[in-house]
């Protein structure tokens, strides 16, 4: 049998995260490619509809990525996002996905190799996981 | 322990009350008073702004019934300071939501007078109006019969939070004898004076009402663990969800019910969600097929998303779904979960922040 | 809302060798072709070469093309590149879109078909996605040639020179009577040991004299308005009830003056008259009443400075002023304030008189001090012992977690000036010696060889009760050097306290105005820490000197250069734009609730009270978004990425 490839869902920052998954580029440090990569100005504009419509979609995982407390271009974006994203994991948690298929992380934009270590994590984890339970129902 | 006073039904419990709330306008206490009365066309109360002594003969704030959670009305009234006093005769549920709805701008709290009723719950429309016609003094019954009082809805079954917060004066007919009189506690200064002004002797509250709180709080607590539980069950799956929510019809009325849904046009009316036929097609293409109206599931979760930590548990969604959905059931249930995770509890302080504006690294 | 039917053309390049082969190029231009709304579908070498861009213009210019997809390298390689050639051939170059197939997925793949799938569905992301773009432009909007510094010490003269060196109007504003800020109090300085007024007095006044220089001393920013490029600065001036234009300087009115007043120039260590100027070379000299103090406004009676006064320049009726000047930028530079260690009362300051704050000493040390710069004791007699304590309310989690950076070279300045102008033995009780600078750890050498005792031990305790009989009436100190592992008590006759540093009284009034941001500590926060040190959040507002941390004059002067160069560099453009991925508020979705003004970062949000609405001021918006996350009906929503632009580049990498 063919092993379960995920679809990851990855919105990311422009100026940290997203930075750096362009520095893993010309490192290049290979990781999997499950991770498709949605940039966003800032994870402080991350929408709550967002990470419901990727895993009502389908994702199997959704990856925020935002730059470190205290290094958000725009002041502290990140930290507006920590919340709203802990909210939404709890939801998700009440209908039956694993809070681990959302997981939000800061990577500054340095940081190539954290972003290369972090996508084969979390492909590893989504993997282990199974596909997510919406792909096989139909959605309303 | 707040200041307490009684209020003499003497066998009359609606028009007693009515007399309390006519006094504050022949005494000039308040300028209006927004109360629940039927219309003459129908037994079923509703909001209603009075200025006149005369008609509020015909408010019935403890009728067991209320088509709306009375917070947006309240809220439409006290919009911005227009320099008049407002008594407002509210549920817990209405309170707690027009305290969110402040914190939201959307109103004022300057200037009124909050008249809280410890509340035993109201009955679904239909369930009041069928009751009504077999009793004509239905909300004297109502206190005095048990089951009458199972009969109330299913979100005011599991209601633990029946005692108002927020309020300047609580009606309590909570271990008391309705026919006999009621209790009136004045929990603020605002209270304490107009208790004074209105002439009331005040006193300690007389025993042996706490305990029939306690008994209420336990029978709700557990009430309301079983029904977590059922809930759970049926919707612990996103298939399950499905199923649940099938029949929804996107009329968005539990939306337009909701008191803390305070959106001028919900997201999901606007541009954001009206699709071109390409995408509707391609979404169809991508299992062969697509229900029409798309993003129900999107629009109830996105609600919860955005209005769960606001949820008052008032259970008017349930109410309102013509598909008889039981909306509130899964909501509530939601809300408590995430209200614990932001330790946030809706309609508690007018101070405590909106969990989404505190910024900071936690949870 | 699709602004115009789209037609879009899609371009996949192979980046040389660096995209293909990886990717199948040809592939995922087919398979491009064949999406929606897609006209033309090409791969090509090089897309930023000239004849790869041309490709573009010529495809939009003759297949009429309103969408572009490049599918090549990261958007913060050249997506300004392909913008511009969208704008050359005439349409948009918000109507472009990339994918970044190379960075993202050239490079990080091991696995062609792996790659090629992957470029798919980024590339289709992109095609539903530009479908729902806008055509965005920006404001151009122009720049006052003008700016204000606020704080008049070293940091704010240099700024405020450098800037009107360039030929731009600086109006530079003082909260004291004269400009010198703290430099104008200290005696030599470190490590070259310069005399601190020799240098500073001819900058003062040749900002005094400068052309393009206008002073607003004894005032205070009372607020602002406007934006980047526009800012309306309200300058409240104090009354000095002087009328500075017939006051010739002369100074009769000082001697004649009968009230005496601690001087705060002088740290409370000598007097002054009620009628002051805060110290000799003080600029501008025009002396102001002190209206606490002056027997005139106290009492009602005296005024003999008017009477002696024969340019008749004494103005009791003077009052309060409010100026409005405009600036298309303004520098911070607000300075900072010397740790009041009273607090620590293991040191005993407030209760010894022998204990000295390190800026007391700075005016004993000075020729214009309370004793004319000879090192006496409050008794008359050179000390023959000094300790000297580092760190007192630095590196101190009770006080300031942070290291003041400066106390080090002040104290180690200060063991040398005792060695030099007294026998007396130095103790100095350091935690660690922070030297790092040009000549920095040269000077701490030099101090050594000078016979000074340094002690590794934080000072336990200063006291009076005396070791023996021997030492009655000294002071001794008690510390562990924690090299040996002794305790020590060492009998002194002075004690100077290497004082910490933190930010100006005020500087939170100065931030709320300008809405900079300040740390924990109250230290301004720069934009960036290593790429935009001088800048702010607030676009054309800069830092110079202490507000933003400690530091000492070389560094202070370097930062209020760049300052000043960052500021002329806007006014020297002469416009600004604003950006065009910005916020928009939907007046007819708002609900009113305000949520999106207590996120907003920049406060770029304000609210219209008639409508009811929260209205977006597009000058000072960055487009963070967080306004449109926080808003649940999406009436506000970041133009370029909104929900339904976002939402449909999803669904289509879910297909």
């Amino acid at each position: 049998m063919k092993e379960f490839e995920p679809k990851i869902i990855a919105m990311v920052c422009n100026w940290c995260t997203y930075t750096a998954a362009d520095l893993a580029g010309t490192s290049r440090l290979m990781y999997p490619a499950n991770i498709r990569i949605v940039r966003l100005m800032c994870t402080g504009m991350i929408d709550q509809k967002y990470i419901l419509k990727a895993f009502l979609d389908g994702a199997d995982g959704v990856f925020i990525g935002g730059c470190h407390p205290g290094d958000c271009h725009y002041i502290n974006g990140n930290l507006k996002a920590v919340k709203r994203i802990s909210g939404v994991r709890k939801l998700l948690e009440q209908f039956g996905f694993d809070p681990a298929r959302l997981k939000l992380q800061w990577i500054g934009a340095s940081e190539g190799p954290e972003f290369q270590r972090h996508m084969t994590e979390f492909v590893s984890t989504v993997k282990s996981m199974g596909p997510n339970p919406a792909r096989d129902c139909m959605i309303l | 322990m707040h200041p307490f006073a009684f209020l003499k039904t003497d066998g009359h419990l609606s028009s007693s009350v009515a007399g309390f709330l006519k006094k504050l306008l022949t005494d000039k206490i308040a300028d209006a008073v927004l109360a629940a009365a039927p219309t003459p066309y129908s037994l079923l109360p509703m909001p209603t702004l009075f200025t006149d002594p005369e008609q509020i003969e015909k408010a019935n704030p403890l009728a067991p019934a209320a088509p709306f959670n009375t917070a947006r009305q309240a809220a439409s009234i006290l919009k911005h300071e227009t320099g008049k006093r407002i008594a407002l005769v509210l549920r817990p549920c209405e309170i707690r939501a027009l305290v969110e709805l402040t914190k939201l701008k959307q109103c004022v709290l300057e200037n009124t007078i909050i008249i809280g009723v410890k509340c035993l719950g109201r009955m679904e429309n239909a369930v009041y109006l069928e009751a009504s016609s077999q009793n004509a003094n239905l909300t004297q019954a109502f206190y005095d019969d048990p089951v009458l009082q199972d009969r109330i809805c299913s979100s005011c079954a599991i209601c633990t939070r029946f005692q108002p917060v927020h309020a300047d004066i609580s009606l309590s007919v909570i271990g008391m004898s309705a026919n006999e009189s009621i209790g009136l506690s004045a929990e603020t200064d605002v209270g304490l004076a107009v208790l004074k002004q209105l002439g009331f002797e005040t006193c300690d509250a007389p025993e042996g009402r706490k305990d029939a709180v306690n008994r209420l709080l336990e029978k709700r607590e557990s009430a309301k663990t079983a029904a977590f539980e059922k809930t759970r069950d049926k919707t612990d799956s996103i298939e399950k969800f499905q199923r649940y929510f099938a029949d929804c019809l996107n009329c968005h009325n539990c939306r337009v019910a909701c008191p803390v849904c305070y959106c001028r046009e919900c997201v999901f009316l606007t541009d954001v969600f009206a699709h071109d036929p390409e995408v509707l097609l391609r979404r169809a293409s991508k299992k062969g097929m697509v229900k029409l109206p798309t993003d129900t599931t999107m629009f109830h979760m996105t609600r919860m998303a955005h209005m769960a930590h606001a949820c008052v548990a008032c259970g008017h969604c349930s109410s309102v779904c013509p598909s008889h959905i039981p909306v509130a059931d899964v909501f509530i249930r939601v809300a408590e979960e995430i209200q614990n995770l932001y330790a946030y509890e809706p309609g508690r302080d007018l101070s405590e922040a909106i969990p989404l504006l505190v910024f900071d690294e936690g949870v | 809302m699709k602004y115009e039917q789209p037609a879009i053309g899609v371009y996949i390049c192979h980046c040389g060798m660096n995209i293909a082969p990886k990717v199948d190029v040809e592939n995922v231009a087919a398979f491009a072709a064949a999406l929606e709304h897609v006209v033309v579908a090409r791969d090509y070498k090089f897309m930023c070469s000239s004849p790869g861009q041309s490709l573009i213009i010529k495809d939009i210019r003759e297949r009429g093309l309103n969408r572009i997809i490049v599918a090549s390298c990261s958007p913060r390689m050249h997506e300004k590149t392909f913008r511009k050639a969208c704008e050359q051939a005439g349409i948009n170059p918000h109507y472009l879109q990339m994918a970044n197939i190379r960075e993202q997925i050239s490079w990080v793949t091991k696995d062609s078909n792996d790659a090629t799938a992957k470029a798919k569905d980024q590339v289709a992301a992109a095609v539903a996605r530009v479908v729902y773009h806008a055509p965005l432009t920006s404001l151009e909007i122009p720049v006052k040639k003008s700016m204000v510094v606020v704080g008049g010490g070293i940091a704010g003269i240099q700024a405020a020179l450098t800037a009107a060196e360039a030929g731009y109007n600086v109006h530079l504003v003082e909260r004291e009577p004269s400009i010198g800020g703290h430099m104008a109090k200290f005696d030599k300085t470190f490590p070259t040991l310069d005399c601190a007024a020799c240098i500073m007095t001819p900058k003062m006044v040749e900002a005094a004299q400068h052309p393009d220089i206008t002073l607003h001393t004894y005032s205070e920013v009372a607020s602002v308005e406007g934006f980047v490029g526009n800012f309306k600065v309200g300058i409240r001036q104090k009354p000095r009830y002087i009328d500075a234009s017939k006051c010739t300087g002369c100074g009769v009115c000082t001697t004649k003056c009968p009230s005496k007043v601690i001087s705060e120039f002088d740290q409370g260590l000598t007097f002054r008259k009620a009628i002051y100027s805060p110290f000799p070379q003080a600029i501008p000299n025009t002396p102001v009443i002190d209206r606490e103090n002056c027997l005139y406004f106290t009492k009602g009676r005296c005024r003999a400075c008017e009477k002696f006064c024969e340019a008749h320049a004494i103005a009791f009726d003077q009052k309060e002023e409010i100026l409005t000047v405009e600036a298309g930028s303004i520098i911070i530079a607000t300075g900072f304030q010397t740790f009041d260690p009273t607090p620590l009362t293991q040191y005993g300051y407030g209760r010894y008189p022998e204990v000295y704050t390190s800026l007391e000493f700075e005016r004993i040390n000075n020729a214009t001090g309370p004793t004319a710069g000879k090192l006496l004791m409050k008794n008359g007699k050179p000390p023959e012992k000094v300790a000297i304590i580092h760190c007192v309310g630095s590196r101190d989690s009770r006080y300031h977690a942070y290291c003041s950076r400066v106390c080090c070279m002040v104290s180690m300045k200060f063991a040398h000036l005792v060695r030099e102008k007294t026998n007396a033995e130095v103790w100095e009780f350091y935690i660690d010696i922070r030297s790092p600078g040009k000549l920095y750890e040269e000077f701490y050498s030099r101090v050594q060889e000078e016979g000074v005792h340094m002690v590794r031990g934080r000072v336990a305790e200063v006291t009076d009760i005396p070791e023996n009989a021997k030492n009655e009436g000294r002071l001794t100190v008690v510390a562990e050097n924690t090299l040996t592992r002794r305790i020590l008590r060492v009998p002194v006759d002075m004690v100077l306290l290497g004082v910490g540093l933190e930010p100006a009284k005020g500087a939170d009034d100065i931030g709320r105005m300008l809405g900079v941001q300040r740390d924990k500590d109250g230290w301004f926060n720069e934009l960036h820490a290593k790429l935009a040190p001088v800048k702010t959040a607030m676009s054309g507002i800069f830092l110079a000197g202490c507000c933003q941390g400690p530091k000492d004059i070389p560094d202070t002067v370097a930062q209020a250069s760049a300052a000043a160069g960052e500021a002329v560099s806007l006014l020297a453009k002469g416009t600004v734009r604003t950006l065009a991925e910005i916020s928009y508020i939907d007046p007819d979705l708002c609900s009113g609730c305000k949520t999106c003004i207590e996120v907003c970062p920049y406060t770029a949000i304000g609210f219209d009270e008639g409508r009811r609405v929260a209205v977006v001021n597009e000058a000072l918006c960055k487009g963070c978004g967080s306004c449109a996350a926080a808003c649940p009906s999406s009436a506000a929503a970041i133009r370029h990425f909104s929900g339904r632009q976002i939402m449909e580049e999803m669904e289509a990498l879910l297909l």
